[in-house]
């Protein structure tokens, strides 16, 4: 128990003392889950509400097979990914491996049937009085979209919230595409995987607990916007 | 003679295999109030929401303003709003719900005018405007669904049970309102109501449906 608990006092000093390794895993972290968060979101958003709004054939296939890819591992869309951005694949022009946007890519990839299967539940679980209203007071087709997509707003930062609590603490896609370079593409999870490798229980702890309030602030963000959206 | 707003012809819906309206001719002639009444699904709704643009029916012929159905333009569309039984209110502000009509026709200065469409309600803006959706009780969130429709000065105002779910004080309230609105825009008004009474202070004829087919309640 010695080791854990003098660990954990290490991981204090650590994070008090503003030890830069540890930081510039927290910075990697947080841009590539951000970048991504927000690519999902641009992607996922429209196609979400198409899927969850409009009525068209194949549209019930294509549900399940967004149902199906919430449970995509990340070790399948790293090799995936590692696939396509290695200098043998189709995108290996493009400098994409080893890099923090490369990692976004495939972070993208595991947001990306969240934010999608999330929106299309909020959007058909909205009010169906809703369209009626709207129609009433005189709204043309894509003010209709546009205010029943602002009327799921709540629902849409959730399906976002939620997409960010899995990429931040996924590690196959960052070890596999990022490949879990010092000060450059390591992130907490990965570093935590390496640093617990090595016996080096302090940073790896220090970086858990920035990682679990990351989590933390996540779970209270998607408790607030339950709220908000009357769910 | 007044002028003819609305001309229905040998109107029918059909829902599955299951015909809900059936009427024979109906004509709704300008700022007039045509009370509706009949038992629940004798096909009441289905009407307003025909006349409101909302279904289109199976077979017959419905004019607004001379135009047939299909080609009424939207211009003359936004001259017809409805407020339904159980209103829905955006997520948003009191100010920002009875705006919205207004906005949606590219009119930005929206304070006097929803300010007074509040006060024909019976709300105080100084207290309401800034007030959640999530903040109202159902009497309040009925009158602010009015006043969203009262502000856009509607040509034609379909009320489809206004009073079934609020208080004698707001039913009142309801009744002035739609009456003033008659009388300052020439707003022509159709309502559905079980209460014969409250109709009968309001309505200038009163008609009942029953099994989807329309007769004059005299």
């Amino acid at each position: 128990m010695d080791y854990i608990l003098s660990g954990l006092i290490q991981a204090f000093e650590l994070l008090f003392q503003g030890n830069p390794e540890t930081y510039s895993a927290v910075k990697t972290t947080v841009l590539a889950s951000s970048l991504s968060v927000v690519a999902s979101m641009a992607i996922g958003s429209p196609l979400g509400f198409c899927l969850g709004y409009a009525r068209f054939p194949g549209a019930r296939p294509i549900r399940v097979v967004v149902d199906t890819l919430l449970a995509l591992p990340t070790v399948v869309i790293g090799l995936l990914c590692y696939a396509f951005m290695s200098h043998r694949g189709p995108l290996g022009d493009l400098g994409l491996l080893f890099t923090i946007p490369g990692m976004a890519v495939g972070q993208t990839i595991l947001g990306l049937p969240i934010v999608v299967a999330l929106t299309a539940n909020a959007v058909e679980n909205l009010d169906h009085r809703l369209k009626r209203t709207l129609l009433t007071l005189g709204a043309e087709p894509h003010q209709l979209l546009l205010t029943s997509l602002w009327e799921a707003r709540f629902a849409l930062a959730l399906a976002g919230a939620a997409a960010y609590g899995r990429i931040v603490s996924e590690v196959g896609i960052s070890m596999m595409i990022g490949g879990n370079i010092k000060w450059h593409t390591r992130t907490i999870t990965t570093a935590i995987a390496m640093e617990t490798g090595k016996g080096q229980f302090a940073i790896g702890i220090a970086l858990g607990l920035i990682l679990i309030t990351l989590a933390l602030l996540v779970n209270l963000a998607m408790s607030r916007l339950k709220r908000l959206s009357g769910q | 003679m007044n002028e003819r707003l609305y001309h229905l012809e040998n109107l029918t819906q059909v829902y599955g295999d299951r015909t809900v309206l059936d009427v024979d001719r109906l004509d709704i002639e300008i700022q007039t109030i045509t009370g509706l009444i009949g038992p629940n699904g004798s096909g009441k709704s289905t009407l307003m929401r025909i006349l409101a643009f909302l279904e289109t029916p199976a077979t017959g012929r419905v004019a607004f303003q001379g135009q047939p159905f299909s080609k009424v333009p939207l211009d003359l569309r936004r001259q017809v709003t409805m407020l339904s039984q159980e209103p829905y209110l955006l997520k948003r502000s009191v100010q920002a719900n009875v705006s919205y009509g207004l906005k949606l026709r590219g009119i930005s200065d929206t304070v006097h005018p929803v300010n007074r469409a509040l006060l024909k309600v019976g709300l105080d803006p100084a207290r309401f405007s800034h007030r959640s959706w999530r903040e109202l009780s159902g009497g309040e969130a009925q009158r602010v669904a009015l006043a969203a429709r009262l502000v856009l000065k509607p040509k034609v105002l379909l009320l489809d049970e206004p009073t079934a779910s609020v208080d004698r004080e707001s039913s009142e309230l309801i009744r002035h309102a739609a009456l003033d609105a008659r009388n300052r825009w020439g707003t022509t008004l159709i309502i559905i109501s079980h209460q014969l009474t409250w109709l009968r202070q309001i309505a200038d004829r009163i008609l009942s449906m029953d099994y989807g087919r329309l007769t004059q309640v005299d």
